[in-house]
């Protein structure tokens, strides 16, 4: 068998087998299930050693149904509560259950029972990696540079949080929805922020969280309640920032800013693909933050170098990301690109209304941009007392350092 | 005839994607054996292990609890002689998982 034709398979599968078992037993087995699913992958990594199977979903699914049956058989001897299925029809229906869109279906509401508002928001993504996503416990705890431990906890309290309030396997409908959609949008987001804004080692799980994200989203623009304009806008970012990826650090891991990148590695494919969710995402009278951020993320595309980047274009999607959602780090993101667009003016107006403390630990982007600001307007005294406020409250090693050598470059230009 | 000793899978938690990975470099192995013209056999064994002991005959019944005494499994070859066997057996999936091969010759008879 081509190892490349199973690529995932297991991941994949394992998601949709918990969430069709889900959908059979309800989520009060949910342990039981994720057993059952993870002994199936085994047997399947043994058996096939010697002898594999010509199509490997189809194995998979039988063994999955297989198991459906094992579970009905414990459950009884355990004197547990039963699922709510008929004796007589059982067969049918979980051979229903096991359809492709039902498979979808089940899926979908695994994602929105895992965005639950009554999970802790901070428990939120890990359950869903490790329900929907078949990521181990390990993986989730690289993946979100958290110690496996914390991992552990988040799982289990998420699972009581879901037993005590008795949470329905299903997706809400009517005026639940939009709001319940846009908790699973967040988290989607997160899933993928996690994986583009890092360099730390492993990084082929953090690539693996944006294409989990993104194939997340795609099960929501699979089904036509969920297929929102918004839902839309955020598959378009994640194609847009998607396809930079590679570009996004050097042979040695080392983080590339935008000046510095090989825009000849972007991927054009997805930039196309981002290009046709947008026009599906643009359908719509009001648009959200993802709209505005995949449009500013469109515009740096465009530019073949650096130094065509647009900036006007992108200080204005950044004005109307803060005009429906205002934030600090908006403003502390303006006052850059004014200082790119050599408007140092402006720049100034944005940063008289942000302070340190806005950014807490992150109080040295403010100090940096301020002395960035103060070197462009030929103050170069001002400028090292900022970047020396700057380097007194990094914490991270590489960024002091980057630091630094800024300010050795401020002293020779003020010298 | 190698008899590999070591990891139950079930008992190591490990993810789908893992599991993949491994299941992988099983294949990759088989097929490299394969593709020799070596392979004459094999099978996986599960992990229920029962043994009889001494002259009471004391049955214990080890199963996953003692990691290190299981037989997951085993290949026969046909090579020249144990180097080359020893050689093929570098590629065995899991020693990093604290897994042992061992080689051992099938003795032929005369007839």
């Amino acid at each position: 068998m081509e190892s490349k034709l199973i690529d995932h398979l297991f991941r994949y599968h394992s998601g949709k087998m918990v969430s069709v078992l889900t959908r059979i037993f309800g989520l009060a087995h949910l342990e039981i299930i994720e057993d059952a699913v993870q002994d199936t992958f085994i047997k399947a990594s043994i058996s096939w050693r010697t002898k594999q199977p010509d199509n490997p979903e189809a194995w998979l699914t039988q063994a999955a149904k297989n198991r459906v049956l094992d579970i009905f058989r414990k459950l009884n001897t355990e004197k547990k509560h039963l699922p709510n299925i008929a004796y007589g029809s059982n067969a049918i229906a979980i051979n229903e259950l096991f359809l492709d869109t039902e498979i979808e279906d089940a899926q979908l509401r695994m994602i929105f029972t895992a965005c639950h508002p009554k999970l802790d928001p901070r428990d939120r993504i890990s359950f869903a990696l490790k329900t929907v996503s078949g990521f181990s416990i390990k993986e989730i705890s690289s993946a979100l540079l958290t110690k496996e431990d914390s991992i552990k906890k988040r799982l289990t309290r998420a699972r009581k949080a879901i037993q005590k309030s008795q949470l329905k396997f299903q997706i809400p409908q009517g005026e639940l929805l939009p709001q319940r959609l846009e908790s699973v949008m967040e988290v989607l987001y997160l899933i993928f922020n996690e994986g583009f804004h890092s360099n730390k080692e492993e990084t082929l799980i953090r690539k693996e969280l944006c294409g989990e994200a993104m194939r997340l989203c795609k099960i929501l623009l699979k089904n036509k309640h969920t297929r929102t304009p918004e839902a839309y806008a955020l598959f378009a970012l994640m194609c847009f920032h998607s396809a930079r990826i590679e570009a996004k650090t050097n042979a040695k891991n080392e983080l590339l800013d935008l000046k510095n990148q090989d825009r000849s590695q972007w991927h054009f494919p997805l930039i196309k693909l981002g290009h046709t969710m947008m026009e599906k995402a643009v359908d719509t009278p009001t648009f959200s933050c993802y709209h505005y951020e995949a449009a500013i993320a469109a515009e740096h595309l465009y530019a073949r170098r650096f130094e065509d980047t647009n900036w006007d274009k992108i200080l204005h999607w950044y004005e109307c990301i803060n005009a429906i959602q205002p934030m600090p780090t908006h403003l502390l993101t303006m006052a850059v690109v004014c200082l790119q667009n050599k408007d140092a003016k402006k720049s100034k107006t944005y940063l008289d209304q942000i302070k340190p403390d806005d950014f807490a630990q992150r109080a040295y982007l403010y100090y940096g941009t301020l002395s960035d600001y103060h070197a462009a307007t030929n103050n170069f005294h001002e400028a090292i007392k900022h970047i020396d406020n700057a380097i007194n409250v990094v914490n991270n090693k590489f960024e002091k350092s980057y630091l630094k050598k800024k300010k050795s470059k401020l002293i020779s230009t003020k010298n | 005839m190698m008899i590999f000793i070591g990891a139950d899978y079930t008992d190591l938690g490990l993810s789908p994607e893992e599991l993949q990975n491994r299941m992988g470099k099983w294949f990759s192995w088989n097929d490299k054996m394969e593709k020799a013209g070596i392979l004459r056999g094999g099978n996986a064994l599960t992990p229920a292990i029962r043994r009889v002991v001494g002259a009471n005959r004391t049955v214990t019944d080890l199963t996953s609890a003692e990691v290190k005494e299981i037989v997951g499994g085993y290949y026969i070859v046909e090579t020249t002689d144990f180097d080359a066997v020893q050689k093929i057996a570098e590629d065995f999936p899991d020693y990093d998982l604290g897994g042992t091969v061992e080689i051992r010759e099938i003795m032929v008879f005369d007839r």
